[in-house]
């Protein structure tokens, strides 16, 4: 689902945030992409979103060479990957179904499709009875559910999620990861960049490793640091 | 990819609202330079219709009055009148138009309705002459318009001159206001664009991170510019016109005025204002294109 080959990025500082990155994410799979501060994950995840290009190396998402794309393809690479960030990204001034309803109004679905698929996304992330209040009105848990729901309700074959508990407590971190379980459960390859040891030990999945942008470590059911 | 004209309808209203004074700004301007090019289209118009007769150096017409059977060729008594023309020193020569011409020229230059009473029989045949001395037009007036067989004599050609160079100096002015103006107006539109984005930053990227296309974005935003292109048109549209309906009735019926000789017809002044509208709706195109693009380079 996921290939990176030989990939480095270089940012115009001269920072090397990526060197010679090679790795295989099949699908269906779960990842976590751990590593301390200004490792190269959100690097990673730009990539995969085409928000940068790689200086060297190929990507590939869905069986397709992302860097080769032309810029009028992007629209249509991002609908096929669901995207949660630490700081939520709602719109303020739309309700929780307004927001989720967004990304399907944005990519030109019909409003019968729209009214078909928003409920029962909502329904999945438990926020059914909140449809129509507004993100300040929810608590920071909510706010990234409705986020997760944004990401999940066009059905797409990736999710990414960078630093998806960033901003919450381990119990409420808990039942986001849960929900991403649950649409991993669906199919859906899920990649998740974070620095929260206890989420990764936890849940005992793939982790892969980024140190100063270099691969160091690619295990199956690992854990956040083999020090600790 | 469809974008539903609710969708488009709806945005647009909501960012016009929200930057409504800079809506203002920018409509206004529109309003003001279009309104010079209309203006300058009616008087280049006008001056083009006046101008008609008096092509070829003609400096005097000696109209003939009206012969009911419309004679293609002069008659005895119109080719004397041409005789005694030829006399003075300062006539340099003289063309004969017959009846069916200056009806033609006639149904031309009036109003449909002043036309509609004129017939080839009752249309006066003319003697066209060129001047040596052009001055002297008033005199050749004064002797001939009596004379037999002589239905009357005009000669604002050189009132024509002058206005024309008149015309000439005030339309390179409006060209350049206009010119200088429009550009201001794509600049006003530009910017109401680019606060609009701004104001909805967040939801661009949003729209961009979950695969709307740019011209889904996009297409709100350049018709907000559109409108506002189009509302300064209309606005420039009404004065143009309006400013057509006061001069035509100052011109009234007065067919020796210089304000009647310049009325021009309906049908071109609808052009104008098509014409005045098309420039409106490129201005706010452009202008609100070139304020999106900054923001769509991904
Ligand atoms: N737009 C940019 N321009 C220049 N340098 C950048 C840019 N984005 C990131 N970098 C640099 O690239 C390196 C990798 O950054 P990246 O954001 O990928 O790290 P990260 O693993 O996500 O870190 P964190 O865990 O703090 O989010 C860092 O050294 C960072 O300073
Ligand atoms: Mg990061």
């Amino acid at each position: 689902m996921i290939r990176f080959d030989h990939v480095t990025k270089t940012y115009k500082a001269g920072t090397v945030a990526l060197r010679d990155v090679s790795l295989e994410i099949g699908k269906g799979e779960f990842v976590f992409l751990v590593g301390p501060s200004g490792s190269g994950k959100t690097t990673m995840i730009r990539l995969l979103l085409r928000e940068e290009t790689p200086d060297q190396g190929r990507i590939w998402v869905a069986g397709r060479e992302i860097g080769r794309l032309s810029s009028w393809r992007i629209p249509y690479l991002r609908r096929n990957i669901g995207c949660v960030f630490q700081d939520f990204r709602l719109l303020p001034t739309k309700t929780v179904y307004e927001n989720v309803a967004f990304a399907l109004e944005v990519i030109g679905r019909p409003r019968h499709v729209i009214q078909t698929q928003v409920p029962p996304v909502l329904e999945l992330v438990g926020l059914a009875h909140k449809r129509d209040n507004l993100p300040h009105e929810l608590s920071g848990g909510e706010q990234q559910r409705v986020a997760v729901a944004r990401a999940f309700v066009n059905r797409p074959l990736v999710l990414l999620a960078d630093e998806p508990t960033g901003n919450l407590d381990p119990a409420t971190s808990q039942g986001i990861m849960k929900l991403l379980e649950r649409i991993n459960r669906t199919g859906t390859t899920v990649v998740v960049a974070t620095h929260d040891a206890g989420i990764v030990d936890q849940m005992r999945r793939r982790v892969i490793e980024l140190h100063r942008g270099e691969l160091v470590r690619d295990q199956a059911r690992g854990v956040y640091g083999i020090a600790t | 990819m469809a974008v539903s004209v609710e969708y488009v309808a709806r945005e647009t209203a909501a960012n016009l609202w929200r930057n409504r004074l800079m809506t203002i700004a920018a409509v206004l301007t529109v309003a003001v330079s279009l309104s010079l090019v209309g203006v300058s289209l009616l008087l280049r118009q006008g001056v083009a219709q006046a101008t008609t007769q008096w092509q070829h150096g003609v400096d005097v017409l000696v109209f003939l009055d009206p012969v009911p059977q419309a004679p293609t060729q002069p008659t005895a008594q119109q080719r004397t009148v041409d005789e005694q023309l030829r006399q003075l020193p300062y006539v340099e020569r003289c063309f004969y138009r017959d009846q069916a011409y200056d009806y033609q020229e006639a149904k031309r230059l009036l109003d449909p309705s002043a036309a509609s009473v004129l017939s080839i029989g009752t249309t006066p045949a003319s003697w066209r002459c060129v001047l040596s001395q052009p001055a002297e037009a008033s005199a050749l007036a004064s002797q001939f318009s009596r004379y037999p067989g002589v239905d009357g004599v005009r000669y604002p050609q050189q009132a024509i001159r002058t206005m024309e160079t008149v015309v000439h100096v005030l339309d390179a002015v409006f060209l350049v206001l206009a010119v200088i103006l429009l550009l201001s107006a794509a600049v006003l539109i530009l910017n109401t664009i680019r606060l609009a984005i701004f104001a909805r930053r967040r939801e661009v990227s949003v729209m961009k991170l979950v695969g709307a296309t740019n011209w889904f974005i996009r297409i709100p935003f350049m018709f907000e510019g559109i409108v506002q292109g189009l509302a300064g048109a209309v606005v420039a549209v009404l004065v143009t016109v309006g400013l057509h309906v006061l001069l035509d009735h100052l011109a009234g019926s007065n067919i020796h005025s210089l304000l009647y000789e310049m009325r021009t017809p309906a049908g071109e002044v609808a052009v104008t204002a098509v014409l005045v509208g098309l420039i409106g709706v490129v201005i706010g195109a452009a202008g609100s294109a070139i304020g999106i693009r900054r923001f769509l380079d991904t």
